[in-house]
């Protein structure tokens, strides 16, 4: 298992935005779903190493994020991308995935092939030389999830990944996710739902800071049969079904 | 990429990626190189060289003030530089690193370069920096020999001042306010009980406890930047 968290709690002053979460998942595209508010950032900032949990355990990789020389090993094999992605706004594309592949301890000689492909497989080849304050939202997106891949990582964390991206390259990049979670563990928080339904193996949903469903999109698909939960297509339902029991 | 088809034994794919890198590779800057021989990191390098209180304008704008400096030393026979100098690198050192200055500060956070050896680098860096122009200005504007490195340990006093409050008020702005208002309360203290501006930067008997405060609050900076291990 590639990622282990025990009864995982984090509070922010009163606020428990994750309660107590168990989880074990390992490769493959694990989707997070839930409405705004339920913890699945939070979540999803424990496990890139970002956040200190308030109490719990978490293994990521085999190892223990408490420990500095562990958490430098996962950090190497992580990649990351923020809900709200910083950027500066001087750097070009390639200087910009280039800085954070040589944060994370890329060996120099690699670099520059690693940050080619991953601005390659973006779709960015032609505006690698542009300033990203020039750049249109998707197109930003497409740059953190760029230097998110320039590692070629083993847990690849994307919060909310597809906000911005139009149409075609929403399938282009369902298609990425796919192929990274072959050999790595992928998860995706996310509000939409039919980004869970074309790319995930694994779906949790969270409410409330804790985890009210976990299993297959087809399982989730399944919940909503015959219940007569709003949504336009059969995963919506699922997921509006399991969100009322929750709230019932 | 374009989709090409090639002889079976050879992935044109890969071949393609390894000459789009040699053309699109960066050559660091001189800076750069350097720091990156010096710090044994490319990343801890690169990462020296986009902090805000390196770049050109703010040493521009350094040098303008010390500069300024120099004028009002040599018009009033006060020495501007020394008392300056110290306020100039606090809001330096402030400025060098923390999430209000950093837009990528959430994403610097997951990776394997530390953020507290960024940290450490930054202010090591903008620190020498301040103390060479300082020490440059000083010799420039003529004053004595006690005055010209007399404000270097009162300098680092205050930098680590403006460090610890922007580190632990998660604000620059803080920094730069504690650091600057530090220092104007030494220097006018100092003034009411010596009778003299520059006693704050030539009594040697203050050298220990300006010592002993910079080592207070760099231990405030290590424990406000250490990272909490979390419950078992």
């Amino acid at each position: 298992m590639n990622v282990e968290l025990t009864g995982l709690v984090r509070r922010f002053g009163r606020t428990q935005a994750v309660a107590g979460v168990s989880l074990r998942v390992g490769p493959g595209v694990f989707g997070l779903l839930g409405p705004n508010g339920a913890g699945k950032t939070s979540l999803l900032r424990m496990m890139a190493t970002v956040l200190p949990p308030s109490s719990g355990r978490m293994e990521l990789l085999g190892r223990d994020p408490r420990e500095h020389p562990q958490r430098r090993e996962i950090r190497r094999r992580l990649g990351y991308l923020p809900q709200n992605l910083g950027y500066y706004p001087g750097f070009t594309v390639t200087e910009f995935v280039e800085y954070f592949a040589l944060l994370k301890d890329m060996p120099p000689g690699q670099v520059p092939r690693a940050v080619a492909a991953a601005v390659e497989r973006v779709g960015l080849a032609g505006k690698r030389k542009s300033r990203l304050k020039t750049l249109s939202g998707g197109m930003l997106r497409r740059v953190g999830i760029a230097q998110a891949i320039v590692n070629d990582p083993e847990l690849l964390l994307l919060d909310e990944p597809t906000a911005g991206l139009d149409p075609e390259q929403r399938v282009a990049f369902r298609t990425m996710l796919r192929d990274i979670g072959e050999r790595a563990t992928v998860v995706v928080s996310t509000h939409l739902v039919e980004d869970i339904g074309a790319a995930c193996t694994e779906v949790a949903l969270m409410n409330q800071g804790g985890i009210v469903f976990h299993g297959t999109p087809a399982q989730l698909t399944a919940r909503g049969e015959g219940s007569g939960a709003a949504g336009d297509a059969p995963l919506e339902r699922g997921y509006s079904a399991v969100l009322a029991e929750a709230r019932a | 990429m374009p989709e090409v088809n090639g002889p079976p034994d050879v992935d044109l794919s890969r071949v393609w990626t390894g000459v789009t890198a040699q053309v699109w590779a960066r050559t660091p800057g001189p800076a750069e190189r350097l720091a990156g021989r010096l710090l044994r990191s490319p990343g801890l390098a690169r990462a020296l060289v986009v902090t805000p209180s390196l770049l050109l304008g703010w040493v521009i704008s350094t040098c303008a003030v010390l500069a300024a400096g120099i004028l009002a030393t040599a018009g009033t026979g006060t020495p501007w530089v020394a008392l300056l100098e110290p306020a100039v690198a606090a809001a330096g050192i402030a400025y060098a690193y923390g999430p209000a200055i950093d837009p990528a500060w959430e994403l610097s956070q997951s990776m394997a370069v530390s953020d507290r050896m960024v940290l450490l680098a930054r202010a090591l860096a903008v620190f020498g920096l301040n103390a060479a122009l300082g020490l440059i200005a000083s010799a420039a504007s003529g004053a004595a020999v006690a005055v010209t490195f007399g404000w270097l340990v009162p300098m680092t006093a205050v930098c680590a001042l403006a460090l610890a409050a922007a580190t632990l008020a998660r604000s620059a702005n803080v920094g730069v306010a504690a650091g600057m208002a530090g220092w104007a309360i030494t220097v006018l203290a100092g003034r009411t009980l010596s009778g003299t501006v520059t006693a704050v930067v030539t009594t040697p008997a203050l050298v220990l406890p300006y010592l002993a405060f910079a080592v207070c609050c760099g231990a405030l900076v290590l424990y406000a930047t250490r990272t909490p291990r979390g419950a078992i």
